[in-house]
Protein backbone atom coordinates (compact mmCIF):
# COMPACT_ATOMS: atom_id res chain seq x y z
CA UNK A 1 0.00 0.00 0.00
CA UNK A 2 2.54 2.55 1.23
CA UNK A 3 4.21 1.51 -2.30
CA UNK A 4 1.43 2.78 -4.25
CA UNK A 5 1.40 5.79 -2.53
CA UNK A 6 4.80 6.61 -2.88
CA UNK A 7 4.11 5.43 -7.23
CA UNK A 8 1.28 8.07 -7.22
CA UNK A 9 2.71 10.87 -5.12
CA UNK A 10 5.85 10.40 -7.76
CA UNK A 11 4.03 10.27 -10.84
CA UNK A 12 1.71 13.63 -9.66
CA UNK A 13 5.37 14.76 -9.51
CA UNK A 14 5.87 13.96 -12.88
CA UNK A 15 2.82 15.17 -14.13
CA UNK A 16 3.41 18.75 -12.86
CA UNK A 17 6.73 18.72 -14.04
CA UNK A 18 5.98 17.63 -17.27
CA UNK A 19 2.87 20.14 -17.65
CA UNK A 20 5.30 23.38 -16.22
CA UNK A 21 8.58 23.29 -17.77
CA UNK A 22 8.20 24.45 -20.81
CA UNK A 23 10.45 27.28 -21.02
CA UNK A 24 12.30 29.91 -18.99
CA UNK A 25 9.13 29.99 -16.93
CA UNK A 26 5.39 28.46 -16.82
CA UNK A 27 3.63 30.53 -18.92
CA UNK A 28 0.26 29.01 -17.57
CA UNK A 29 1.27 30.81 -14.80
CA UNK A 30 1.32 33.93 -16.53
CA UNK A 31 -1.66 33.59 -19.31
CA UNK A 32 -5.48 33.09 -18.89
CA UNK A 33 -5.83 30.03 -21.20
CA UNK A 34 -9.93 31.39 -20.88
CA UNK A 35 -8.71 34.63 -22.46
CA UNK A 36 -7.55 34.08 -26.29
CA UNK A 37 -6.61 36.92 -28.42
CA UNK A 38 -6.54 37.77 -32.27
CA UNK A 39 -5.32 40.82 -32.95
CA UNK A 40 -3.48 42.73 -35.71
CA UNK A 41 -1.71 45.90 -35.10
CA UNK A 42 1.56 48.03 -36.15
CA UNK A 43 5.02 47.37 -34.49
CA UNK A 44 5.90 50.19 -31.77
CA UNK A 45 8.94 48.47 -30.85
CA UNK A 46 10.64 45.41 -29.88
CA UNK A 47 12.40 44.98 -26.47
CA UNK A 48 15.38 42.58 -27.32
CA UNK A 49 16.04 41.31 -23.69
CA UNK A 50 16.23 38.14 -22.16
CA UNK A 51 15.22 36.19 -20.64
CA UNK A 52 12.42 36.62 -23.22
CA UNK A 53 11.70 39.64 -26.26
CA UNK A 54 8.42 41.73 -26.08
CA UNK A 55 7.12 42.99 -28.85
CA UNK A 56 5.24 45.72 -28.28
CA UNK A 57 2.27 46.20 -30.91
CA UNK A 58 -0.62 49.54 -31.62
CA UNK A 59 -4.18 47.82 -32.00
CA UNK A 60 -6.88 50.21 -33.29
CA UNK A 61 -10.20 48.71 -32.66
CA UNK A 62 -13.08 51.53 -33.07
CA UNK A 63 -11.22 54.64 -33.05
CA UNK A 64 -8.80 53.62 -29.79
CA UNK A 65 -5.80 52.63 -29.74
CA UNK A 66 -4.82 49.86 -27.22
CA UNK A 67 -0.90 48.74 -26.75
CA UNK A 68 0.07 45.21 -25.96
CA UNK A 69 3.16 43.52 -25.15
CA UNK A 70 3.29 39.93 -26.46
CA UNK A 71 6.09 37.61 -25.22
CA UNK A 72 8.44 35.88 -26.97
CA UNK A 73 11.47 33.88 -26.47
CA UNK A 74 15.61 34.46 -26.04
CA UNK A 75 16.93 36.75 -29.00
CA UNK A 76 19.64 34.80 -28.70
CA UNK A 77 18.04 32.64 -30.95
CA UNK A 78 16.95 34.26 -33.16
CA UNK A 79 20.05 36.46 -33.42
CA UNK A 80 21.76 33.05 -34.39
CA UNK A 81 18.95 32.62 -36.99
CA UNK A 82 19.82 36.02 -38.57
CA UNK A 83 17.14 38.16 -37.45
CA UNK A 84 17.85 41.40 -35.50
CA UNK A 85 16.50 44.62 -34.70
CA UNK A 86 16.46 45.59 -38.29
CA UNK A 87 14.50 42.46 -38.89
CA UNK A 88 11.16 43.10 -37.60
CA UNK A 89 10.98 47.80 -37.97
CA UNK A 90 8.19 49.91 -36.68
CA UNK A 91 5.32 49.91 -38.48
CA UNK A 92 4.90 46.41 -39.45
CA UNK A 93 1.59 44.92 -39.19
CA UNK A 94 1.53 41.74 -37.69
CA UNK A 95 -1.37 39.29 -36.13
CA UNK A 96 -1.15 37.85 -32.99
CA UNK A 97 -2.77 34.58 -31.65
CA UNK A 98 -2.03 33.53 -28.07
CA UNK A 99 -3.49 34.35 -24.38
CA UNK A 100 -3.74 37.48 -22.10
CA UNK A 101 -1.90 37.13 -19.43
CA UNK A 102 -3.58 36.78 -15.95
CA UNK A 103 -3.38 40.31 -14.53
CA UNK A 104 -5.99 42.19 -16.70
CA UNK A 105 -5.50 45.57 -16.16
CA UNK A 106 -3.83 46.69 -18.95
CA UNK A 107 -1.84 49.30 -16.58
CA UNK A 108 0.25 51.19 -18.91
CA UNK A 109 0.24 48.09 -21.63
CA UNK A 110 -1.85 44.92 -22.30
CA UNK A 111 0.16 41.41 -22.14
CA UNK A 112 -0.09 38.29 -24.21
CA UNK A 113 1.91 35.88 -25.21
CA UNK A 114 2.86 35.46 -28.91
CA UNK A 115 1.56 31.94 -29.10
CA UNK A 116 1.72 32.29 -32.96
CA UNK A 117 2.83 36.27 -34.36
CA UNK A 118 2.27 36.50 -38.20
CA UNK A 119 2.12 38.44 -41.06
CA UNK A 120 -1.38 39.31 -42.41
CA UNK A 121 -0.97 36.69 -44.83
CA UNK A 122 -0.05 34.09 -42.84
CA UNK A 123 3.75 33.73 -43.15
CA UNK A 124 5.55 33.67 -39.56
CA UNK A 125 7.64 36.67 -38.69
CA UNK A 126 9.59 34.79 -37.09
CA UNK A 127 11.22 32.35 -39.19
CA UNK A 128 13.80 30.15 -39.10
CA UNK A 129 15.15 26.52 -38.29
CA UNK A 130 14.93 25.66 -35.03
CA UNK A 131 18.06 23.39 -34.99
CA UNK A 132 20.75 26.55 -35.56
CA UNK A 133 23.45 25.59 -33.28
CA UNK A 134 23.21 22.33 -33.02
CA UNK A 135 25.83 19.99 -33.55
CA UNK A 136 27.41 19.69 -36.60
CA UNK A 137 27.62 16.21 -37.80
CA UNK A 138 27.47 17.01 -41.27
CA UNK A 139 24.32 14.67 -41.33
CA UNK A 140 21.89 17.83 -41.64
CA UNK A 141 22.83 19.95 -45.18
CA UNK A 142 20.61 22.84 -43.71
CA UNK A 143 23.67 22.90 -40.90
CA UNK A 144 25.92 26.50 -41.11
CA UNK A 145 29.06 26.12 -40.91
CA UNK B 1 64.49 3.55 -57.45
CA UNK B 2 61.80 6.24 -58.51
CA UNK B 3 59.03 3.27 -57.73
CA UNK B 4 60.85 3.36 -53.79
CA UNK B 5 60.44 6.59 -53.18
CA UNK B 6 57.03 6.83 -54.56
CA UNK B 7 56.21 3.84 -52.13
CA UNK B 8 57.59 5.46 -49.17
CA UNK B 9 56.06 8.70 -50.01
CA UNK B 10 52.68 6.84 -50.35
CA UNK B 11 53.23 4.90 -47.03
CA UNK B 12 54.27 8.20 -45.39
CA UNK B 13 51.05 9.68 -46.80
CA UNK B 14 48.56 7.08 -45.55
CA UNK B 15 50.20 6.99 -42.32
CA UNK B 16 49.54 11.00 -41.75
CA UNK B 17 46.06 10.19 -42.92
CA UNK B 18 45.66 7.49 -40.17
CA UNK B 19 46.62 9.85 -37.47
CA UNK B 20 44.21 12.58 -38.84
CA UNK B 21 41.05 10.01 -39.09
CA UNK B 22 41.77 8.29 -35.60
CA UNK B 23 40.71 10.27 -33.03
CA UNK B 24 42.41 8.31 -30.19
CA UNK B 25 45.62 9.60 -31.73
CA UNK B 26 44.51 13.23 -31.70
CA UNK B 27 47.01 15.29 -29.52
CA UNK B 28 45.05 17.92 -28.17
CA UNK B 29 47.13 21.77 -28.53
CA UNK B 30 48.06 22.75 -25.04
CA UNK B 31 47.60 26.05 -23.43
CA UNK B 32 50.51 28.74 -22.76
CA UNK B 33 50.77 26.80 -19.23
CA UNK B 34 50.91 23.17 -20.42
CA UNK B 35 47.23 21.99 -19.97
CA UNK B 36 45.22 20.47 -22.75
CA UNK B 37 43.76 23.02 -24.73
CA UNK B 38 39.61 22.71 -23.96
CA UNK B 39 38.78 26.55 -24.79
CA UNK B 40 36.17 28.02 -26.75
CA UNK B 41 32.82 27.94 -27.42
CA UNK B 42 30.55 24.59 -27.63
CA UNK B 43 27.39 23.25 -27.62
CA UNK B 44 25.66 19.96 -26.79
CA UNK B 45 22.15 21.00 -28.33
CA UNK B 46 20.67 17.53 -29.33
CA UNK B 47 17.50 15.80 -29.61
CA UNK B 48 19.01 12.86 -28.15
CA UNK B 49 17.51 12.99 -24.53
CA UNK B 50 19.14 11.93 -21.00
CA UNK B 51 17.08 9.14 -20.98
CA UNK B 52 15.68 6.91 -23.86
CA UNK B 53 12.71 7.04 -25.20
CA UNK B 54 10.42 3.68 -24.79
CA UNK B 55 10.22 3.16 -28.99
CA UNK B 56 14.21 2.68 -28.40
CA UNK B 57 15.44 -0.64 -27.36
CA UNK B 58 19.29 -0.05 -27.53
CA UNK B 59 21.86 2.70 -26.91
CA UNK B 60 23.32 2.85 -29.93
CA UNK B 61 20.36 3.29 -33.30
CA UNK B 62 20.37 2.77 -36.71
CA UNK B 63 20.25 5.40 -39.22
CA UNK B 64 16.94 4.66 -40.48
CA UNK B 65 15.59 4.92 -37.01
CA UNK B 66 17.49 8.42 -36.66
CA UNK B 67 15.54 9.49 -40.02
CA UNK B 68 12.20 8.67 -38.82
CA UNK B 69 12.88 10.27 -35.34
CA UNK B 70 13.79 13.37 -36.82
CA UNK B 71 10.88 12.96 -39.72
CA UNK B 72 8.34 13.17 -36.32
CA UNK B 73 10.09 15.79 -34.50
CA UNK B 74 9.75 17.91 -37.39
CA UNK B 75 6.07 17.39 -37.96
CA UNK B 76 5.55 17.47 -34.19
CA UNK B 77 7.60 20.67 -34.45
CA UNK B 78 5.67 22.01 -37.71
CA UNK B 79 2.06 20.94 -35.65
CA UNK B 80 3.76 23.35 -32.29
CA UNK B 81 4.20 26.06 -35.05
CA UNK B 82 1.06 26.11 -36.57
CA UNK B 83 -1.70 25.72 -33.47
CA UNK B 84 -4.32 27.77 -35.61
CA UNK B 85 -5.91 27.59 -39.24
CA UNK B 86 -5.90 30.96 -41.21
CA UNK B 87 -8.08 33.70 -39.15
CA UNK B 88 -9.03 31.41 -36.33
CA UNK B 89 -8.69 32.30 -33.01
CA UNK B 90 -7.52 30.01 -29.99
CA UNK B 91 -9.84 28.65 -28.06
CA UNK B 92 -11.39 29.74 -24.70
CA UNK B 93 -9.98 26.95 -22.75
CA UNK B 94 -7.16 26.06 -24.70
CA UNK B 95 -3.39 25.13 -24.56
CA UNK B 96 -1.44 28.24 -23.62
CA UNK B 97 1.56 27.37 -25.03
CA UNK B 98 4.11 29.30 -25.29
CA UNK B 99 5.74 31.01 -28.59
CA UNK B 100 6.79 30.25 -32.44
CA UNK B 101 8.99 27.14 -32.48
CA UNK B 102 11.74 29.85 -34.13
CA UNK B 103 12.52 30.79 -30.69
CA UNK B 104 13.92 27.61 -29.82
CA UNK B 105 17.09 25.52 -30.69
CA UNK B 106 17.24 22.02 -29.69
CA UNK B 107 19.32 20.57 -31.85
CA UNK B 108 18.34 18.70 -35.38
CA UNK B 109 20.25 15.37 -34.97
CA UNK B 110 20.96 12.97 -32.41
CA UNK B 111 24.52 12.07 -30.71
CA UNK B 112 27.11 10.19 -32.93
CA UNK B 113 29.83 8.82 -30.83
CA UNK B 114 32.51 6.03 -32.59
CA UNK B 115 30.08 6.60 -35.83
CA UNK B 116 26.89 5.00 -34.32
CA UNK B 117 24.15 7.14 -32.75
CA UNK B 118 22.71 7.44 -29.86
CA UNK B 119 18.90 6.81 -28.31
CA UNK B 120 20.18 8.46 -25.10
CA UNK B 121 23.00 10.14 -23.13
CA UNK B 122 22.64 7.78 -19.96
CA UNK B 123 24.99 4.65 -20.81
CA UNK B 124 23.94 3.14 -17.56
CA UNK B 125 22.12 1.66 -16.60
CA UNK B 126 21.83 -0.47 -19.89
CA UNK B 127 18.44 0.37 -20.11
CA UNK B 128 18.93 4.26 -20.41
CA UNK B 129 16.57 4.92 -17.61
CA UNK B 130 17.24 7.03 -14.40
CA UNK B 131 17.11 4.66 -11.73
CA UNK B 132 15.38 6.63 -9.67
CA UNK B 133 14.25 6.14 -5.92
CA UNK B 134 10.32 6.75 -6.22
CA UNK B 135 10.14 7.12 -2.52
CA UNK B 136 12.42 10.18 -3.09
CA UNK B 137 10.17 11.63 -5.57
CA UNK B 138 7.14 11.00 -3.67
CA UNK B 139 9.03 12.47 -0.60
CA UNK B 140 9.79 15.23 -2.57
CA UNK B 141 6.88 15.95 -4.22
CA UNK B 142 4.54 18.36 -2.30
CA UNK B 143 7.56 20.78 -2.49
CA UNK B 144 7.70 20.30 -6.60
CA UNK B 145 4.02 21.26 -6.18
CA UNK B 146 4.75 24.08 -4.33
CA UNK B 147 6.78 25.51 -6.37
CA UNK B 148 4.91 25.68 -9.38
CA UNK B 149 1.71 26.47 -7.91
CA UNK B 150 1.93 28.96 -5.39
CA UNK B 151 3.31 32.80 -5.96
CA UNK B 152 2.98 34.81 -2.76
CA UNK B 153 6.19 36.15 -3.78
CA UNK B 154 9.10 35.40 -5.73
CA UNK B 155 11.05 32.88 -3.63
CA UNK B 156 8.30 30.57 -4.00
CA UNK B 157 9.09 29.96 -7.62
CA UNK B 158 11.41 28.11 -9.37
CA UNK B 159 14.77 29.39 -9.67
CA UNK B 160 15.06 29.14 -13.29
CA UNK B 161 12.02 31.71 -13.48
CA UNK B 162 13.52 33.87 -10.72
CA UNK B 163 16.77 34.00 -12.97
CA UNK B 164 18.85 32.24 -10.23
CA UNK B 165 20.17 29.51 -12.71
CA UNK B 166 19.40 27.80 -15.50
CA UNK B 167 16.51 24.63 -15.94
CA UNK B 168 16.73 21.95 -15.69
CA UNK B 169 20.54 20.65 -14.95
CA UNK B 170 21.50 23.03 -18.29
CA UNK B 171 24.25 24.60 -15.90
CA UNK B 172 25.06 21.24 -14.47
CA UNK B 173 26.58 19.14 -13.11
CA UNK B 174 26.37 16.87 -15.10
CA UNK B 175 25.77 19.56 -17.98
CA UNK B 176 22.66 18.80 -19.95
CA UNK B 177 20.70 19.76 -22.92
CA UNK B 178 17.65 22.08 -22.70
CA UNK B 179 15.79 23.47 -25.80
CA UNK B 180 17.56 26.41 -26.30
CA UNK B 181 20.71 28.17 -25.18
CA UNK B 182 22.75 25.28 -25.18
CA UNK B 183 26.43 26.80 -25.41
CA UNK B 184 28.92 26.80 -23.13
CA UNK B 185 32.51 28.71 -23.25
CA UNK B 186 35.23 27.15 -21.96
CA UNK B 187 38.11 29.46 -20.60
CA UNK B 188 41.38 28.36 -18.98
CA UNK B 189 44.17 30.10 -17.12
CA UNK B 190 46.63 28.72 -14.39
CA UNK B 191 45.11 26.42 -11.39
CA UNK B 192 41.39 27.42 -13.06
CA UNK B 193 38.83 26.16 -15.44
CA UNK B 194 35.99 28.32 -16.19
CA UNK B 195 32.65 27.19 -17.91
CA UNK B 196 30.27 29.69 -18.71
CA UNK B 197 27.09 28.26 -19.92
CA UNK B 198 24.93 30.65 -21.54
CA UNK B 199 21.35 29.18 -19.87
CA UNK B 200 21.08 32.42 -17.48
CA UNK B 201 25.09 32.90 -18.18
CA UNK B 202 25.86 30.88 -14.91
CA UNK B 203 29.78 30.40 -14.54
CA UNK B 204 31.06 27.18 -13.40
CA UNK B 205 34.52 27.79 -11.52
CA UNK B 206 36.25 24.55 -11.48
CA UNK B 207 39.98 24.78 -8.77
CA UNK B 208 42.51 22.46 -10.35
CA UNK B 209 44.44 20.53 -7.59
CA UNK B 210 42.51 21.90 -4.45
CA UNK B 211 40.69 20.28 -1.94
CA UNK B 212 37.03 21.06 -1.71
CA UNK B 213 35.56 23.88 0.53
CA UNK B 214 33.81 23.06 3.51
CA UNK B 215 30.52 21.12 3.97
CA UNK B 216 28.66 24.19 4.94
CA UNK B 217 29.74 25.77 1.94
CA UNK B 218 26.46 24.59 -0.34
CA UNK B 219 26.98 27.06 -3.78
CA UNK B 220 25.05 27.09 -6.70
CA UNK B 221 26.14 24.60 -9.28
CA UNK B 222 28.01 22.70 -6.43
CA UNK B 223 31.49 22.75 -5.55
CA UNK B 224 33.76 21.74 -8.36
CA UNK B 225 36.93 20.80 -7.86
CA UNK B 226 39.64 18.90 -10.73
CA UNK B 227 42.60 17.67 -11.99
CA UNK B 228 44.03 16.24 -15.23
CA UNK B 229 44.31 12.48 -15.75
CA UNK B 230 46.55 12.45 -18.80
CA UNK B 231 44.46 14.54 -21.03
CA UNK B 232 41.14 14.40 -19.70
CA UNK B 233 40.16 16.84 -17.04
CA UNK B 234 38.56 15.49 -14.45
CA UNK B 235 36.10 17.37 -12.16
CA UNK B 236 34.61 15.86 -9.11
CA UNK B 237 31.50 18.16 -7.93
CA UNK B 238 29.65 17.95 -4.01
CA UNK B 239 27.74 20.10 -1.56
CA UNK B 240 24.90 20.90 -4.02
CA UNK B 241 22.93 23.75 -3.46
CA UNK B 242 20.03 22.41 -1.60
CA UNK B 243 17.33 24.66 -3.33
CA UNK B 244 18.91 23.37 -6.79
CA UNK B 245 17.43 19.62 -5.65
CA UNK B 246 15.02 19.90 -8.92
CA UNK B 247 16.14 19.69 -12.29
CA UNK B 248 13.62 19.77 -14.64
CA UNK B 249 13.24 21.12 -18.29
CA UNK B 250 10.95 18.96 -20.78
CA UNK B 251 13.75 16.68 -21.72
CA UNK B 252 15.51 15.67 -18.19
CA UNK B 253 13.97 15.57 -14.44
CA UNK B 254 16.36 14.70 -11.68
CA UNK B 255 16.54 14.94 -8.73
CA UNK B 256 20.02 15.80 -7.29
CA UNK B 257 20.22 15.71 -3.66
CA UNK B 258 22.76 17.87 -1.42
CA UNK B 259 25.02 15.03 -0.82
CA UNK B 260 25.51 13.59 -4.47
CA UNK B 261 28.68 12.90 -5.95
CA UNK B 262 29.23 14.17 -10.14
CA UNK B 263 32.25 12.97 -11.32
CA UNK B 264 32.72 14.09 -15.06
CA UNK B 265 35.47 13.96 -17.55
CA UNK B 266 36.02 16.15 -20.41
CA UNK B 267 38.62 14.87 -23.21
CA UNK B 268 39.23 16.79 -25.89
CA UNK B 269 39.10 14.38 -29.30
CA UNK B 270 39.41 16.24 -32.34
CA UNK B 271 40.00 19.92 -33.06
CA UNK B 272 35.62 20.34 -33.20
CA UNK B 273 34.85 17.67 -30.61
CA UNK B 274 35.19 17.21 -26.44
CA UNK B 275 33.83 14.04 -24.96
CA UNK B 276 31.68 14.57 -22.27
CA UNK B 277 31.34 11.56 -19.70
CA UNK B 278 29.80 12.05 -16.32
CA UNK B 279 28.82 9.80 -13.46
CA UNK B 280 26.00 10.78 -10.42
CA UNK B 281 26.30 9.17 -7.14
CA UNK B 282 23.22 10.09 -5.07
CA UNK B 283 22.39 7.17 -3.17
CA UNK B 284 19.19 9.43 -1.54
CA UNK B 285 17.73 9.69 -4.96
CA UNK B 286 19.24 6.93 -7.33
CA UNK B 287 19.00 2.95 -6.51
CA UNK B 288 22.66 2.84 -8.23
CA UNK B 289 25.27 5.36 -10.08
CA UNK B 290 24.30 6.12 -13.29
CA UNK B 291 26.50 7.02 -15.87
CA UNK B 292 26.22 9.40 -19.59
CA UNK B 293 28.11 10.85 -22.06
CA UNK B 294 27.96 13.02 -25.05
CA UNK B 295 29.95 14.99 -27.45
CA UNK B 296 30.06 18.81 -26.99
CA UNK B 297 30.77 20.03 -30.03
CA UNK B 298 32.70 23.21 -31.34
CA UNK B 299 30.37 25.76 -32.66
CA UNK B 300 31.10 29.23 -35.14
CA UNK B 301 28.16 30.45 -32.58
CA UNK B 302 28.89 33.53 -30.40
CA UNK B 303 28.12 33.43 -26.76
CA UNK B 304 25.57 35.68 -26.24
CA UNK B 305 24.64 37.10 -22.96
CA UNK B 306 21.46 36.00 -20.95
CA UNK B 307 20.84 38.85 -18.69
CA UNK B 308 17.71 37.02 -17.14
CA UNK B 309 17.44 39.56 -14.26
CA UNK B 310 17.23 42.60 -16.56
CA UNK B 311 14.39 41.82 -18.53
CA UNK B 312 12.16 39.25 -16.02
CA UNK B 313 8.96 41.03 -16.39
CA UNK B 314 7.31 37.68 -16.25
CA UNK B 315 8.07 37.00 -12.59
CA UNK B 316 5.95 39.98 -11.99
CA UNK B 317 3.17 39.38 -14.83
CA UNK B 318 2.90 35.77 -12.84
CA UNK B 319 2.65 37.34 -9.31
CA UNK B 320 0.14 40.14 -10.84
CA UNK B 321 -1.94 36.84 -11.76
CA UNK B 322 -2.19 35.14 -8.96
CA UNK B 323 -3.70 38.23 -6.91
CA UNK B 324 -5.99 38.64 -10.37
CA UNK B 325 -7.07 34.99 -9.65
CA UNK B 326 -7.45 36.05 -5.52
CA UNK B 327 -9.74 38.57 -6.51
CA UNK B 328 -12.29 36.56 -8.11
Amino acid sequence: MINLIYKISAIISFSILSLNISSHHAFTAEFDANAPINITGKVLKVEWINPHAWVHVEVEEKGKKTTWMVEGGTPNTLIRNGINKESIKPGTVIVVRGYQSKGKLCLPRCIANGRDVTFPDGRKVFMGSSGTGAPRDGADPRERR
Amino acid sequence: MVSGVQNSLLIIFFLCISAFIYSEDYQPAKTWFGDPDLQGVWTNASLTTLERPDYFDSLEISEEQVIAAKNNSERFNEALDNPYETGETPESGGDVGGYNVAWMDPGNDFIKLNGKYRSSIITYPENGKLPRRLTRWAIEGPSIYRMFTRADHPEERSLGERCIVGFGSSGGPPMLNVLYNNHYQIVQSPGYVMIMVEMNHDARIIRLNSDHNPDNMKPWLGDSVGWWEGETLVVKTINHHPQQKFRAAIRHQILMMEEAEVTERFTRTGTNEILYQFEVNDKKAYRETWKGEMPLRSTNSKMYEYACHEGNYAMANILAGARAEEKQ
